[in-house]
């Protein structure tokens, strides 16, 4: 492990967003249905919202995180884990903008995976209009090293 | 189903008969993401990554909220977690599940999960509930 070397230093690097993300109606109902179910009546939106809304309107794209950590997106970064703290319901015809951070990228050492990189990021979601956010999401991504394995 | 939970409870599954590859393509527009593991067979043949097109992430995580939302009406998620275990596949048959863990007050945590017929639990996690 310690002939590797460290991963690069990124823990706190920004990724408050500039977009506004809107959760329209026809959306929403179109990915209900994509996942077996009917839109809610009473103006909720689906909570997967919760990551399409982090993801697509943080400050940058995941080939763009991926590059901040010196990783090549066309390497296949992997999905770890994904975790979300709800303050309130996401709503339909919303508008909403983001607020992050890298919150680290962990060197390790996997007997599946070889040489990894372990990135956590967490995203916030607060009304266009500002004030508390709504939601408080952490995604972790495996980034194999391919060009550190032995 | 009533709602008088307790821990032990199985929660009623959700089941996706068939994952549907043109989702993953609507899915890649939700998702501002043309990552073509998702969207083109070849790709992932030429990625040593199987035969088939690979179901987005986020999507598996929208299934188990779906199990957990019809299981019990009325509730709202507060907080959930699941990791990523293992890839899911156009056609594959799912099942989400959950269980009970704890009810304290109006806040229902359970332990769940997704499996691929055949294959195995592809993720898991724990969330809980307002109900």
């Amino acid at each position: 492990m310690d002939d590797f070397p460290p991963a690069p230093d990124v823990a706190g690097t920004s990724l408050d967003g500039t977009k506004v993300f809107t959760i329209s109606a026809e959306e929403n109902a179109a990915l209900c249905r994509s996942t077996g179910v009917e839109p809610a009546a009473d103006g909720t939106a689906h909570p997967i919202y919760y990551y399409i809304a982090t993801q697509v309107a943080m400050g940058k794209t995941v080939a763009g995180v991926c590059e901040t950590c010196e990783f090549d997106v066309d390497d296949g970064p992997m999905m770890g884990s994904s975790g979300v703290k709800f303050a309130d319901p996401l709503m339909v015809g919303e508008s909403y903008k983001v607020t992050g951070e890298i919150v680290s990228l962990v060197r390790k050492q996997s007997r599946k995976l070889g040489v990894m990189d372990v990135l956590t990021y967490r995203l916030r979601l607060h009304p266009e209009a500002g004030g508390d956010a709504l939601l408080e999401t952490d995604n972790v991504w495996v980034l194999p090293r391919k060009e550190l394995a032995g | 189903m009533s709602m008088n939970f307790k821990a032990g409870d199985e929660l009623t599954p959700f089941v996706i008969e068939s994952v549907s590859p043109d989702a993953m393509r609507d899915w890649s527009v939700f998702l501002a993401d043309p990552n073509p593991i998702h969207l083109d067979v070849e790709v992932v043949k030429a990625k040593g990554l199987g035969d088939k097109r690979i179901n987005q992430g986020p999507i598996n995580v929208a299934y188990m909220m779906n199990m957990l939302m019809a299981a019990v009406p009325g509730s709202r998620i507060e907080s959930m977690n699941s990791r990523f275990l293992d890839n899911v596949y156009e056609g594959d048959h799912l099942t989400a599940t959950g269980t009970v863990t704890s009810v304290d007050g109006n806040r229902l945590t359970c332990e769940i999960k997704l499996d691929v017929a055949g294959r195995g639990t592809v993720n898991s996690g724990v969330a809980t509930l307002i109900i």
